[in-house]
């Protein structure tokens, strides 16, 4: 055996002792040569001074002699600190190796929670907790218009008059979204990016890595026109020239100059945007359209609400200006973090997610705690002998801990590697709904985060049973001595209640904490269910669309551009199969092109009121037919409406109707649109069945449907009168058309990219993405929760049937009936499972209730989903109970009896 | 007067005084002084830092004990590290005074 010896901790020599030792021992040597040089003939003083005088540096030695002796017990304690711990460890992985299913699944189920909660961690970190990587970023906030509930982006008339006015911001800037067909001779592509004002780099703090910035000149209508290009554009199309600067690309056909190149992942804002170009808005007619996003820089020091009264004052003197196009005079100007912006509505998802992974984790650690509690109390005889052979209590709960150490360091691997997959998934299959992706790293604080969870862990599913089995072994030592100990020890039967007690409040705690992640998975399976059940008011096959956007600069007659329209619209209706060609601003289910606000004529929202707001979409007279949406009231569009000069007509639908006109026809009303007071009438001429066009999720708010223009109206001049989806639908399936639709556009002009091509499935579909992702996310974790507490339970049951077994065998053998006897067991056990139940049927309801925004169409108190989830976690339950109870019942008694 | 000490020689003065019974120091300071007939002295605290040195590298080890007249004193030896340096030490350092030696008797 081992000798004894003190852990490593008592081995440390005090500093004093080992100063005291050194000057021993100097002084020693200096009274030596003392009394030496009195033999040669000194004078005892003069001998004194001599013996110092020969020793030289005394206070240097003596420091240089304390230092040796320090360097060497610290490497000592090392040493001995490393061989105590891999000795602790060797033992553990020895004792777990004899334990293999116990130890794999501990590491398994709780890396899992590591890996689980770390993942979620890093995207969370990314997307709400770390700060933008910009210069000063809490200095930078958005600013827009409130109209609660909404937050409006800018028009050019509300950003100029910020710029012009404001005094309190270090610097404003603003963006727009300016996606351009980009052109390289060969072939042409739609790419993603904005047109920003001059300040906009310098705001942010971004610097360019090649070149410089916009001047004022470039940012001003008619000036030079500049670009600044990505670094994943210049790198991809211009091969990372160093001497691109000054060198021109085509955007729609136009010459730009480059002027800049920006660092490789330089902010959100300008991820996955291919360039930038210098916004040169022309002085604006009328208050909207609202497309432009402002920022601004506060200066040092100062938080959002110091520059709250100004904007509000800019509204103010601004409102009068602009009446006759823009009456909301409710709304107020106001300035938000820009990082709380970019986060959006992500905090509640985030938040769902996380707590399922804490819950799980908690199971996890419960779980392995309970197995480890079982472990501990089936082998007392063996730690009973450990202590009866001098090992101390302290060695003991070491000893113990090693074994949860050793696991809580095998589950921070099996974590390490599942978070690092999860980072992965959450940065390339997440990067669209989460906001930052592309900043999500495991990275120091995430590994930091998964070490302090590692430690929990080991806290949580380490303590109670090294207390368990130091704590048991040591108090039936000092009743009985060590012999009775051993003796009782060795029989398993007595003495263990308070251990079931132990281990039953772990089960219970284990379902508590199930029963509302399995309901909340619940809860969003239903919802992805009626999600995906969610009628569009159509038939959704075989239903192509696409954008189609004609180069400004080789469309510039309104004439060459309806030409483009019509005969892309025969020569696509000539693809076999092909059974109708529509065209739209918009497409279902989640891409309303306009929202706009309008003014009815039988009930006015009155001078300075918020007008209405609903979904506009423009559509060709087509549009009806080829989605096949139902007339209920009044008439389709037709030549009348696009001829030129016509009367201004919209078709609306039922949900319109209903919400505006409830109880009588709204063929025949009028109405102003986009609070243009001057404007003729608009007549409502039909009625037709409504279309999701805001999201599966949203609420029918009514469109109005508007016959897109095909007169006079500037077309060449209007990015919307250059750009419509094409909508194709066909007999077969849709296909075997794509390649022969998308020839007939090259046909007419190899210029014009076809783009966003989908069909009506696949956008419902991607739309389901999310929730899909999402709902399957918390239902693995709940399947996971499920399956441990069923392991928990299913432990302490066979545990109890093994130590019962004595009891059971004597009833069966006095004429209990086995029925009876697998009652009384299963009885015990559905007590626990039913009381944990009861707890986690609470914590449901109000988990829920807070997570009632992640739900649709299903209440967050859904009668049915509890039944089902209770049903199934009780069957489970049940048969985990049951089958130890059979397989005791069904021993031989007289067997049983003669054993041990 | 002694002669200045060569570097690197004062491992192997304080290695070769240290018998194969335990000594301390200031009768390592003797001993080198006596067996070189006076020609070599270490300085005391030289000698104390490179004891406390060499008792760190594990060359020598050291324990209290009562020397002659009831005094106590710290005993050094050496440890089997220690005799193996000495050994090296010392083959090095007699090749080198017989090199040195033969050179010497050609001038």
């Amino acid at each position: 055996m081992r000798q004894k010896r003190k852990p490593f901790w008592f081995l440390r020599r005090p500093s004093a002792e080992i100063a005291a030792d050194v000057d021993a021992e100097l002084h020693d040597h200096l009274e030596r040569r003392t009394a030496a040089l009195i033999r040669d003939g000194f004078a005892p003083d003069e001998a004194r001074a001599e013996a110092r005088r020969r020793f030289g540096d005394v206070d240097a030695t003596r420091r240089y002699c304390r230092r040796q002796h320090e360097v060497r017990e610290d490497g000592m304690r090392r040493r001995l600190t490393i061989e105590d711990l891999v000795q602790d460890a060797r033992i553990a992985v020895r004792g777990l190796f004899r334990a293999p299913v116990l130890a794999l699944t501990i590491v398994a189920s709780v890396g899992l929670g590591i890996g689980a909660a770390t993942a979620i961690f890093a995207v969370i970190d990314a997307a709400l907790l770390r700060p933008l990587p910009y210069r000063d970023p809490a200095q930078l906030v958005r600013i827009y218009t409130d109209s609660p509930p909404y937050r409006f982006r800018f028009s050019v008339v509300d950003w100029q008059a910020l710029a012009a006015q404001q005094t309190t911001f270090a610097r404003v800037a603003a963006y727009g979204d300016r996606p351009m067909t980009y052109t390289d001779g060969t072939s042409a592509e739609r790419l993603r990016g904005r047109e920003v004002t001059a300040g906009y780099f310098e705001t942010l703090g971004v610097v360019p890595a090649l070149g410089r910035t916009f001047t004022e000149a470039e940012a001003r209508a008619g000036g030079p026109r500049a670009v600044i290009l990505s670094d994943r554009f210049w790198r991809q199309r211009l091969g990372g020239a160093p001497d691109v600067l000054g060198r021109t690309i085509r955007l729609d056909s136009l010459d730009y100059a480059i002027v800049g190149v920006l660092p490789p992942g330089s902010g959100p804002l300008e991820f996955d945007q291919d360039y930038f170009v210098a916004a040169q808005w022309p002085a604006p007619r009328r208050k909207g359209p609202f497309f432009v996003t402002a920022i601004g820089r506060l200066p040092d020091g100062s938080r959002p609400g110091a520059v709250a009264a100004e904007l509000r004052e800019i509204n103010r003197r601004l409102f009068p200006l602009w009446k006759s196009s823009y009456q909301d005079e409710h709304a107020t100007w106001a300035a938000m973090d820009l990082k709380a912006y970019l986060a959006g509505g992500f905090r509640s998802i985030a938040g769902l997610a996380l707590a399922a992974v804490a819950l799980l984790w908690v199971i996890a650690c419960v779980n392995a705690s309970n197995l480890l509690v079982a472990r501990v109390t089936s082998r007392r005889r063996e730690l009973a002998v450990r202590a009866a052979l001098g090992a101390s209590r302290g060695r003991l709960v070491r000893y113990l801990l090693a074994e949860s150490a050793v696991l809580a360091v095998l589950a921070a691997a099996v974590g390490v590697a599942l978070a690092w997959g999860g980072v992965v998934l959450a940065r390339t299959a997440g990067a669209a709904y989460i906001p930052r992706a592309e900043e999500i790293v495991l990275g120091g604080r995430t590994l930091a985060v998964l070490a302090a969870v590692t430690a929990c862990s080991m806290a949580l599913f380490g303590v109670i049973p090294a207390a368990q089995g130091a704590g048991g072994s040591f108090r039936r030592d000092a009743r009985d001595g060590i012999d009775g100990g051993l003796r009782t020890l060795g029989r398993s039967a007595t003495g263990s209640r308070s251990v079931r007690r132990l281990r039953g409040l772990l089960v219970g705690c284990q379902f508590a904490v199930a029963t509302p992640l399995l309901v909340i998975a619940g809860l969003l399976i239903v919802s992805l269910g009626n999600l995906g059940r969610v009628d569009l008011g159509f038939d959704t096959r075989n239903v192509l669309t696409g954008a189609v956007m004609l180069p400004a600069a080789q469309y510039r007659e309104d004439g060459k551009v309806l030409t483009f329209w019509d005969r892309l619209r025969t020569d696509v209706a000539r693809v076999p199969g092909v059974t109708g060609v529509a065209f739209t601003s918009s497409r279902p289910p989640n891409d309303a092109g306009d929202q706009n606000n309008f003014e009815l004529e039988d009930s006015p929202s009155g001078p300075g009121r918020p007008q209405p707001v609903t979904t506009w979409v423009d559509a060709s007279p087509e549009y009806f037919r080829v989605f096949g949406v139902k007339m209920i009231e009044g008439r389709l569009f037709d030549a009348r409406d696009t001829a030129t000069n016509s009367p201004s007509v919209v078709i609306v639908d039922q949900a319109w109707a209903r919400r505006f006109f409830p109880g009588q026809s709204a063929v025949g009303k009028r109405l102003k649109g986009g609070g243009c007071s001057t404007c003729d009438w608009t007549t409502v001429v039909g009625v037709v069945s409504p279309v999701k066009f805001d999201g599966l999720d949203a609420q029918d708010r009514g469109v109005v449907y508007t016959p897109m223009a095909e007169r006079g109206a500037d077309l060449a001049g209007s990015y919307s009168g250059r750009t419509r989806y094409l909508i194709v639908r066909s007999a077969g399936p849709i296909d075997e058309a794509i390649p022969q639709v998308r020839k007939a556009i090259r046909d007419l002009d190899p210029n014009v990219p076809f783009t966003r091509v989908a069909t009506i499935d696949e956008l419902v579909d991607r739309s389901l993405e999310q929730p899909r992702g999402l709902s399957g996310l918390i239902g693995a974790l709940a399947v996971v929760a499920l399956a441990l507490s069923i392991v928990g339970i299913y432990g302490v049951m066979a545990h109890y049937v093994q130590q019962q077994a004595k009891d059971i065998s004597i009833r069966l053998a006095l004429g209990g009936t086995p029925r009876r006897v697998v009652g009384l067991i299963v009885r015990r056990g559905m007590t626990l499972v039913g009381w944990g139940m009861a707890v986690g049927v609470a914590a449901a309801v109000a988990f829920a209730r807070l997570l009632s925004a992640s739900f649709f169409g299903v209440s967050p108190a859904d009668p049915f989903t509890f039944a089902v989830v209770a049903a199934l976690m009780l069957a489970a339950a049940l048969a985990a109970c049951g089958v130890p109870a059979a397989r005791a019942v069904s021993a031989e008694p007289a067997s049983v009896l003669r054993t041990d | 007067m002694p002669l200045p000490l060569l570097q690197g020689t004062l491992d192997l003065l304080i290695l070769g005084a240290i018998g194969p019974r335990p000594v301390h120091g200031y009768a390592i300071a003797s001993a080198i002084e006596e067996r070189s007939g006076g020609d070599l002295r270490v300085e005391d605290a030289a000698l104390y830092q490179a004891l406390h040195r060499l008792e760190r590298q594990g060359l020598v080890e050291a324990e209290w004990g009562a020397s002659e007249n009831n005094r106590r004193a710290r005993f050094y030896t050496l440890t089997s590290e220690g005799r193996r340096r000495l050994a090296e030490q010392k083959s090095y350092w007699r090749r080198y005074a017989r090199a040195l030696e033969g050179i010497l008797r050609g001038v």
